[in-house]
């Protein structure tokens, strides 16, 4: 099944969630984007090792996916996906910078970093630094849930180019055959890395690539926040249901290059800006009918809340080099 | 109980010894302290003495007889025991008549420190490269000396220390086994001059046993024998010659009456507590010696560059000849210890040099040397002073002779003579024979050291 | 002691903790009713039934991918893959990320999970089905590598290996299935990381692997007769690797052969060679410490030429004789 599903009524949400609850959500958002931003600024600064590979633009997406989801649940994220680890439960934007500047009181003690992500006791299941690489440790996942016999499920966030590794064939066949509790999410921000993926793919939608598993596919707005949740959400019932897996296609865009050592030479400044005017933050706001000053004062807090994690992580301490050695083996 | 007599063991690799000449015959009333057999091991002559008064019987070996150490080789009994059972039956064969014990290899430990004082690395480095390191001191944990500590010292102790130059063949390095190489380093022997039977002429490891075991063939006319001067031999050359280069020996002898002496040692090791080591003549002397040097500060001094300095503890230290070489173990505090607490310092340090485990305090901090030849039967000897010490006492052996009593009548006395050799550059006659005079009373009467 | 084979001491080891935890599980391809290619899980599902002996499509990155991902949630699965040649297609999920997840989250997560995974020449399987590639993993931080030469060894160390909190490459030789040994009824560990002297002797020190240990064994007694008496020791577990006996044994001997199937450039024997030169034993090297392992060259299918292109006893005797007798 590959259906494009109609942006939700917000008056619906708005009426049976309340104001404050809606808001929360765009708060998110915006500590979503506000961290990207402040990723972008320290990089310039020259004050972060590595690179990174930012998500600004696809919060609607990285919110509405977590949200269906409970604090039992398994998120097992890629490498854009500072937003997914924000949004999930248990998340502490103070140690996701201090990992992200290296420090002892990161994380993952400063040995993950960006892309490794991991918050393990809230189920987060880590960022993967290797297209695909979650997506077959998903179905083990899955896997474990069915033999536990459990209601959990497992969400699995990857972007388009990951659908073309032969490890998405192997995983989503493995979860349709004995019905694993996954849900494939794939984040199309409609370039792998430089290809566009009207050039990777010869199909127009890639929740097509279900039928070849048997099970659902869903297409959908991933710059409508609710959208994706109800998405997210049906999958995930159907999930517990032990009805298997479903592969979810949320379209969105990223602003950014895929790094930071990308020209992006691969797409014209028009296209950029054209999304920008979609942006799924002053879209939410637009719903919920804030007005320019409600939201300006909106970002100020979560521009203010990301300032008190950079100052965190700032006078975190490094990793002491004698440890060096620990954490290799159990 | 009769008193077992073993074979003792005079040197740390030495594993037999052979009987020259019983000195006493069974049957004999000997006393304590008595020497009642020569014995040789491959380097010198030693005696044997009774370890208790009585009558020497059960003796299991003749003349010739090479008997292993710390094996039993006769007993004393009083008059009213019986030997052991065991000694009536003759079982205990001797390891070989009258062959001479195979020549053992040269072991050249550095200054037998022991691994705790200082690593192995260090001993090895020391050895090669002529290092004291008895000198050392150590900068590792808890004082020991580290290869690095060695070094240091040898790039600015004395620039006549090379280190031993690599055995150099035509090509440059010898071939030879990692194994051959430890091994080579251990006995002191020159690899260059092995013969390598390893495939393409490499050294192996029996290869520098065979070496060691059998004198080198040497391409001097009249030379039977090369030794490589390496090691403890070394050192002890270099600082012999630098003594007798430096400083002008001026030696003075002393014959002492001893008959006091023997009479306070006898007494001393009738009232010995249990387990206690005996009283020996060197340890009287020590006291003596302390008691003088108290009393001359001039001889208890040390020169360095332009200063003399007088040093504040009596450290004696006492020589011991082990099969390697020469060491001066030393011991501590003499002047505040009683004769039985010396006594036990001396057998205790003279015993771990013989077993190889001597700590670096035990070569460290000695102000005045005696060394006692007696027990090789010579009567008298100059030594050359241990330096940076200012003088050193050589004891001969107590024989009886004849000298004139109060009345001018030959009366038969046990005499010993002691030399003093003293550096003139500290000191002058006057104080060191004013020194030795002091030593003779206090040896002579040794009340004078309490009154 | 009653014996069993190499494969029955495995199946006895898989099941008696099966039995005694549920959180313990066997994926893999044909392990169901098929019992296993090399039949190590035979009847199993009788037992256990289908939920806990998975047979899997072909598919060895995920089947790896299962494995960590179910060793991440609480279980502790033991997957198989069925010819190690096929573990190249789970060498992402290994090396990437099952190696690495615990060190990337600092220490905060751990994958416990066997992968167990035939290996080895002999059966004419040619190229493609008959590789040693257990030094790849040696290689990789954060993985364990285990390779049981006898019954006895197999049941204690799979015991082990499940119940470690690590990733553990358990290798098993092939020609090893068959063999028989003595074997305890009752489970009984064998701790990873722990070699074991099999043989002693104080002429020549053999470090031997797998099937090699045997071949070493057989060797031995031919040398024996010529007066040359050899040691022989098994790691056991190559990584963590216990040198102790080994330094050891070459301090005592003086001479060191390691004897491994896998091809010898880059091969484990390489690191033992190095380990050996860097410890206190090389004080007492009488010859170089030297290598017998596979050829540099694909396993031919021609049965000759897969006889030569590994090591074998008279080889084995004859490198030994020669280290011993200054050939080196």
């Amino acid at each position: 099944m590959m259906t494009i599903t109609e942006t939700p009524n917000y008056e619906t949400y708005l009426q049976e969630w309340g104001r404050e609850k809606a808001l929360d959500l765009l708060r998110k958002m915006l500590l979503i984007r506000s961290f990207e931003e402040k990723a972008e600024e320290l990089y310039a600064l020259g004050r972060v090792h590595g690179t990174m590979h930012l998500s600004i633009g696809q919060e609607a997406s990285a919110v509405g996916a977590s949200l269906p989801l409970r604090p039992t649940d398994y998120l097992l994220n890629h490498h854009r996906g500072h937003g997914h680890c924000l949004a999930w439960w248990g998340s502490n934007v103070d140690l996701m910078m201090a990992e992200f500047l290296g420090k002892e009181t990161g994380y993952c003690r400063g040995r993950g970093g960006s892309m490794h992500i991991a918050n393990v006791e809230s189920n987060n299941l880590g960022a993967n630094g290797i297209v695909g690489g979650g997506i077959p440790i998903a179905a083990g996942v899955g896997l474990s849930i069915k033999l536990r016999k459990t209601d959990q499920v497992a969400l699995v966030v990857f972007g388009d180019g990951a659908t073309n590794e032969g490890a998405f064939h192997e995983s989503l066949n493995m979860a349709s055959i004995w019905d694993l509790p996954v849900i494939y999410y794939i984040e199309n921000n409609q370039y792998a890395m430089s290809m566009p993926t009207k050039k990777a793919f010869n199909i127009e939608r890639l929740s097509q690539r279900a039928c070849a598993y048997g099970i659902p596919g869903v297409s959908v707005d991933g710059n409508d926040l609710f959208s994706v949740y109800e998405t997210v959400q049906e999958a995930a019932e159907r999930a517990r249901a032990g009805q298997g897996p479903t592969l979810i296609e949320a379209l969105t865009y990223r602003w950014r290059g895929h790094s930071k050592s990308d020209r992006q030479a691969y797409r014209t400044r028009e296209e950029v800006k054209a999304w920008q005017k979609k942006d799924p933050i002053k879209r939410f706001a637009q719903k919920l009918g804030l007005d320019e000053a409600t939201l300006a004062a909106l970002q100020q807090e979560a521009r203010e809340r990301i300032e008190q994690a950079v100052a965190f992580a700032e006078a975190s301490p490094e990793p002491d080099v004698s440890t060096i050695m620990e954490g290799v083996y159990a | 109980m009769a008193k077992p007599v073993i074979m003792p063991k005079f040197g740390f690799t030495q594993e037999t010894s052979v009987i020259v000449r019983w000195l006493a015959q069974p049957g004999q009333t000997v006393e304590q302290g008595d020497p009642i057999a020569e014995v040789s091991t491959d380097k010198v002559d030693m005696e044997v003495e009774a370890p208790a008064s009585g009558i020497l019987d059960g003796v299991r070996f003749q003349e010739g007889d090479e008997v292993p150490v710390t094996a039993i080789i006769a007993y004393i009994r009083q008059p009213d025991e019986t030997l052991p059972p065991e000694t009536l039956a003759a079982e205990e064969q001797p390891v070989a008549k009258a062959t001479p014990p195979p020549p053992r290899p040269v072991f050249t430990p550095a200054g037998g420190v022991s691994p705790t004082r200082a690593t192995p690395v260090a001993a090895r480095v020391a050895a090669d490269l002529g290092v004291d390191i008895a000198q050392v001191s150590g900068s590792g944990p808890g004082g020991r000396i580290t290869r690095k500590d060695v070094e240091t010292y040898a790039a600015q102790a004395r620039p006549a220390a090379p280190s031993s130059p690599p055995p150099v063949s035509s090509s440059g390095k010898v071939r030879a086994a990692p194994a051959a190489r430890r091994l080579a380093r251990e006995l002191g022997v020159d690899l260059s001059r092995v013969q390598g039977t390893g495939p393409r002429g490499r050294v192996q490891s029996v290869d520098v046993r065979a070496a060691a075991a059998t004198p080198a063939p040497s391409p001097l006319p009249g030379v039977r024998e090369v030794i490589p001067l390496t090691g403890m031999r070394k050192t002890i050359a270099q600082r012999m010659q630098a003594s007798a280069q430096q400083a002008p020996h001026i030696t003075f002898d002393a014959d002492v009456d001893v008959s006091a002496l023997e009479a306070l040692r006898r007494r001393a090791n009738a009232a010995l507590p249990e387990g206690h080591p005996h009283v020996s003549l060197t340890a009287l002397i020590a006291k003596a010696c302390a008691w003088a040097l108290q009393r001359h500060p001039r001889m208890n001094a040390r020169l360095e560059d332009d200063s003399i300095l007088l040093l504040a503890d009596i450290n004696i230290g006492i020589a011991v000849a082990l099969d390697e070489g020469l060491i001066v173990p030393v011991v501590h505090d003499v002047n505040h210890k009683g004769v039985l607490e010396i006594a036990a310092d001396i057998a205790a340090v003279v015993e771990r040099a013989r077993s190889g485990k001597l700590r670096g305090e035990d070569l460290q901090g000695g102000v005045f040397t005696i060394s006692n030849l007696g027990m090789f039967r010579v009567d008298r000897f100059t030594a050359i002073i241990n330096p940076p010490e200012t003088g050193i006492l050589a004891v001969g052996r107590v024989r009886k002779r004849f000298v004139p009593d109060e009345n001018d009548q030959p009366v038969l006395r046990p005499m010993m003579t002691i030399t003093l050799s003293a550096d003139h550059r500290v000191v002058d006659g006057a104080i060191a024979a004013r020194f030795l005079d002091d030593i003779r009373t206090a040896l002579e009467h040794p009340d004078a050291m309490i009154l | 002691m009653r014996e069993l084979t190499y494969a029955e001491a495995l199946r006895e080891a898989l099941h008696q903790v099966m039995q005694e935890d549920a959180s313990v599980f066997m994926i893999g391809e044909d392990i169901g009713v098929y019992g296993g290619a090399f039949g190590v899980s035979a009847g199993l599902i009788d037992e256990f039934g289908p939920e806990r002996i998975i047979d899997t499509p072909i598919s060895e990155a995920a089947i790896t991918g299962a494995c960590i991902g179910a060793a991440l949630t609480g279980m502790r699965p033991v997957g198989e893959i069925q010819f190690m040649d096929f573990i190249t297609l789970s060498m992402e999920q290994l090396v990437l990320q099952a190696a690495k997840i615990r060190f990337m989250f600092g220490g905060k997560a751990k994958v416990p999970f066997v992968l167990r995974t035939p290996a080895g020449s002999g059966t004419g399987a040619a190229a493609q089905h008959s590789e040693s590639l257990e030094n790849w993993f040696v290689h990789a931080p954060g993985l364990k590598v285990v390779m049981p030469s006898t019954p006895y060894d197999a049941k204690g160390l799979l015991r082990a290996a499940i119940y470690d909190d690590n990733p553990v490459i358990f290798v098993e030789h092939k020609l090893l299935y068959k063999t028989k040994g003595p074997v305890p009824a009752e489970p009984y560990k064998i701790p990873l990381g722990q070699s074991k002297v099999v043989r002693e002797g104080s002429d020549l020190t053999i470090v031997a692997t797998s099937i090699m240990v045997k071949r070493s064994l057989e060797a031995a007694e031919i040398l024996a007769e010529e007066g040359i008496q050899v040691e022989i020791i098994d790691p056991r577990t190559l990584k963590p690797l216990d040198m102790a006996p080994i330094e050891a044994s070459v301090q005592k001997t003086g001479r060191a052969l390691v004897v491994h199937e896998a091809v010898k450039t880059g091969g484990f024997g390489g690191e033992v060679v190095a380990r050996i030169v860097e410890s206190e034993a090389f004080d007492y090297l009488e010859a170089p410490v030297r290598r017998l392992a596979g050829l540099d060259i694909p396993i031919p299918y021609n049965r000759t030429l897969e006889y030569h292109a590994v090591p074998q006893v008279e080889t084995i005797v004859e490198e030994a004789r020669k280290l011993v007798q200054g050939g080196y």
